[in-house]
């Protein structure tokens, strides 16, 4: 199974993981890494290390929060010279829940960064412009006969 | 039609819950069955708005749901039937839907209600409901999602001494 480690500045992380359990309950081979003020590259790279230290030689996937920020650079550093693990960016509830889904199915680290840049952009919507397309139901109508409608 | 799951969920098409639950039972189809929700236009418009994209949605009253499961042109339809309370399985079981077990997903609290687990609260009329399913040897579970652990709903009715 791919492991997750999701890395944020501050709290989100931790809270991230925890909303998910909402919505996907109990999860696996999933850490988290927080990064703090007065904290340096350093200190997430040790965190990357006892992250990754938990996990039995699976390969990683890194959801880090902002392309750029030191959480990625770390990472970056981390996972350049590493055949089996990737970073994704923008890391937001529906691709770490869409993620969770293909990882519980079998997806394989190719798989799910591809599932996260997909799920992390589709779960983003607005609703005027999703209703202004959608047919309103007309129940009175729809109610009758056995067919399915 | 093939009912894949039945589910017992005050909020019917809930977003990634539904989609998970048609991932792990395999469903192509899920029919929201609810008299209020299949006559209130707009209601029905939302729910079908955040149903799963790649599944067949519906929204129908507890009858017209029966009709459709008795037409034979939906024989090989695999679906997860989602329904708001016990009171409503009972119906369509006697409008001639074979159930055989009930998933008790989410039952949102009400005054008067009393809570069973983070998910389900019951109403006394709902106990009753309850009561007569497993005495027609419908095997009720306690689930909330596929991944969380599912226990037998009776005997949570028993430990809370409600019934």
């Amino acid at each position: 199974m791919v492991a997750i480690v999701i890395a944020t500045h501050g709290n989100l992380s931790e809270a991230l993981i925890g909303t998910a359990k909402m919505i996907f309950g109990n999860m696996e081979n999933v850490a988290q890494v927080t990064f703090k003020p007065g904290e340096g590259i350093e200190n997430l790279l040790d965190k990357y290390q006892t992250a990754s230290g938990q996990f039995d030689d699976e390969p990683i996937l890194f959801l880090v929060d902002l392309f750029g920020g030191s959480p990625y650079n770390a990472a970056s550093r981390f996972v350049a010279r590493q055949e089996n693990m990737d970073i994704v960016t923008g890391v937001n509830l529906p691709m770490f829940v869409e993620v969770l889904g293909k990882r519980l199915a079998g997806g394989t680290l190719e798989e799910l960064v591809q599932t996260a840049k997909l799920a992390g952009a589709d779960g983003i919507k607005s609703f005027k412009e999703i209703f202004s397309h959608q047919k309103i139901a007309n129940s009175a109508k729809e109610d009758e006969g056995d067919e399915l409608g | 039609m093939k009912i894949k799951w039945l589910r017992i969920d005050s909020r019917l098409i809930h977003g990634q819950v539904a989609n998970n639950w048609v991932n792990h039972v395999g469903a192509g189809t899920i029919i929201a069955a609810n008299d209020s929700a299949a006559k209130d236009d707009l209601r029905k418009t939302l729910l079908l708005q955040v149903a799963p994209g790649r599944t067949k949605s519906y929204v129908m009253s507890i009858d017209k749901t029966a009709r459709c499961y008795k037409n034979p042109s939906y024989d090989n339809l695999e679906v997860l039937l989602v329904v708001e309370n016990p009171t409503d399985v009972l119906r369509l079981i006697d409008a001639g839907v074979e159930v055989t077990q009930v998933n008790v997903g989410g039952i949102t609290f009400k005054e008067g209600m009393t809570l069973i687990s983070e998910a389900v609260s019951v109403s006394p009329e709902d106990v009753e409901a309850f009561k007569e399913l497993d005495k027609r040897g419908v095997k009720l579970t306690l689930q909330q999602l596929p991944n969380t652990g599912a226990s037998d709903f009776m005997n949570r009715l028993k430990s809370k001494k409600l019934i």
